[in-house]
């Protein structure tokens, strides 16, 4: 063993950076969880008290609490059930495309939200929806009689939501499938053609099942991210005037922990976020094996 | 592909139309917005006020950047953002090759563990509380390291180049070893350069991850001088009329300038370097992905 360990000593000295990060900024952190069991005290945390599970309970008993994990599910079940389905359709209408300059630049334009930051989308989707002068603001007005201010009705906001998040990752989101896609045996459109099978059928029945492993695997991620609703893009954009309907975990996390400095609680709250994501992917990774499906591990 | 040529039937004809039409409609969907902010950029503040579609600039006017030029912070945002894009940038990459290099050698003793390890935080992390008070802890808020350390490794990007490091043939290797190489000459000297591609497309990612953080700032940063371009842009487009005061451009005396004008235009100066290198290196991301795709 030693002498394993003697052989490979110029690996682990590669490996030491690596380390030194992941300790002290993942697994440092980690530790630093404990707190959501201490009555911390920030000015002397040596003189914290262990208070158990106090933090937790307290969660579950404040009606804020409860209303921010209602809209955290809500908004991002939305945006999984509608948001899911769109690449893989995107990516096997594009794939039918024979036109490769069409399909290039198709696929440049798609991809292109996703390198724009939240702040730059939010800016210019608050440009577009501005009250007064916002282009699609006149638009809907033209076209229902009504104005609508999106930003700050409670109504129409979660829609907002989800369609820019939609529109920003859809694109994004083809690629992996078409990874799986270009991976597919050409010899089985062939032998399919022989068979008479038109373009349709093939996809249907070759080129969909070939990439089911792929749609699997992205799903099990995904419903990791069920109390992720998008902090990043939410941040941007909400308002007290939406906050009964889109203010999430992470925004309040925020708001408690880093605004109010209510350290311990807050990370009570971020903690049972994490807990969750971990129990939920496991869950998710061992259902979609026991149902014939190769698993993330 | 080879059934390309084939006799479509009708049906088949009438799909290919409307998906190359339904593409094309989507394709202007993703570029329009951003296309509106460059018009509306141009616009003159009369008719920005007035709003609505822009194909072209309204009364074109490039007043609007004369104002925002004179913003200095958005100088102070380009160069502490892109000092901590390069030198995150840089050092992520390496760290992250050489990481995954010794993780890509099974045999190693305690390999798998480390592996684990390192594929467990991305399934589990400490969350944005705990972060903050180990970099108050630290001693780096207000402190720009504090952009560039959290973000430097990621299990991910470590696992994209591992299976990369691990689909070089091991022959190099064993013929470096026996002209008396060690490994980190191997790893510089061999594997470094047949990666180019792979090392490419890490540092693409990592450099959009570094130039659009905003949140690192929010969190960890207090001293406007310090903030990176993102936050700067954040205040510009939420306290427009007190960013250019303090600036000491008055947005209401300023001729043909108004809030909108200069959010948009502040848009433009902030997305400018991403439209214009994206094109490129597009191709880059979609590589990345491919590798990524392929599990390891």
């Amino acid at each position: 063993m030693l002498r394993e360990i003697k052989k490979y000593r110029w690996m682990y000295f590669l490996l030491i950076p690596g380390i030194i990060f992941f300790f002290v900024f993942k697994y440092i952190p980690m530790y630093g969880l404990k707190i959501a069991f201490l009555d911390y005290n920030q000015y002397a945390p040596d003189k914290s008290t262990f208070v158990g599970f106090a933090h937790f309970i307290e969660l579950f008993q404040k009606d804020a609490f409860l209303d921010v994990l209602q809209n955290t599910i809500i908004i991002s079940l939305l945006k999984l059930i509608i948001g899911f389905p769109i690449p893989i359709i995107l990516a096997l209408m594009l794939n039918e495309i024979s036109n490769l300059l069409f399909k290039k630049v198709s696929q440049t334009l798609l991809y292109l939200p996703h390198f724009i930051s939240w702040v730059i989308m939010a800016g210019i989707i608050g440009a577009l929806l501005d009250p007064t002068n916002g282009a699609i603001t006149q638009w809907l007005q033209a076209l229902t009689g009504e104005k609508i201010m999106v930003m700050t009705d409670p109504d129409y906001f979660v829609p907002m939501l989800v369609i820019s998040d939609i529109y920003k990752g859809m694109g994004w989101g083809t690629i992996i499938y078409f990874a799986a896609i270009s991976g597919v045996d050409a010899e089985l459109y062939e032998a399919a053609w022989i068979d008479g099978a038109g373009r349709f059928k093939q996809v249907m029945n070759i080129t969909l099942p070939s990439i089911m492993p792929t749609i699997v695997i992205v799903f099990i991620l995904n419903c990791g991210n069920i109390l992720n609703a998008g902090f990043d893009q939410i941040f941007m954009m909400y308002s007290t005037f939406v906050y009964d309907v889109a203010d999430i975990i992470d925004t309040y996390v925020y708001r408690m922990g880093i605004v109010n400095s209510d350290y311990a609680f807050s990370t009570a709250a971020g903690m049972f976020k994490s807990v969750v994501a971990l129990i939920m992917i496991t869950v998710v990774n061992e259902v979609a094996k026991k149902l014939g499906n190769e698993g993330l591990w | 592909m080879a059934n390309n040529k084939i006799k479509q039937s009708t049906g088949e004809k009438v799909f290919t139309v409307f998906n190359y039409m339904f593409f094309i409609i989507l394709s202007l969907v993703m570029i329009y917005p951003f296309w509106h902010v460059v018009m509306s950029s141009l616009s003159s503040a009369d008719a920005a006020m007035q709003g609505g579609i822009f194909l072209w600039p309204r009364e074109f006017t490039i007043d609007t950047y004369e104002q925002v030029f004179k913003n200095r912070s958005i100088f102070t945002g380009y160069v502490t953002t892109l000092m901590v894009t390069v030198v995150g940038t840089v050092l992520g990459t390496f760290f992250t090759a050489t990481t995954a290099y010794a993780l890509s050698k099974k045999e190693m003793p305690f390999s798998g563990i480390f592996l684990f390890l390192v594929v467990f935080t991305m399934l589990f992390s400490g969350g944005m509380i705990p972060n903050y008070l180990l970099i108050k802890d630290l001693g780096l808020i207000n402190n720009r390291w504090s952009l560039i350390l959290p973000g430097l490794i990621s299990a991910y990007n470590v696992i994209i180049m591992k299976s990369y490091f691990q689909s070089i043939p091991s022959s190099l290797e064993e013929s470096a070893k026996i002209d008396g190489a060690n490994e980190v000459i191997i790893f510089l000297k061999i594997i470094l350069p047949l990666s180019k591609a792979t090392v490419a497309t890490i540092a693409l990612f990592m450099a959009v991850g570094y130039w659009n953080d905003y949140f690192s700032t929010v969190l960890y940063i207090n001293d406007q001088d310090k903030w990176a371009l993102q936050a700067v842009l954040r205040y510009m487009l939420t306290n427009t009329n007190q960013a250019m005061q303090n600036a000491g451009v008055s947005v209401v005396a300023a001729t043909n300038v108004t809030a909108t004008t200069i959010k948009s235009a502040s848009i433009v100066v902030a997305t400018v370097p991403i439209l214009i290198v994206y094109p490129f290196v597009q191709k880059y991301f979609v590589k990345g992905v491919m590798i990524g795709g392929v599990k390891g």
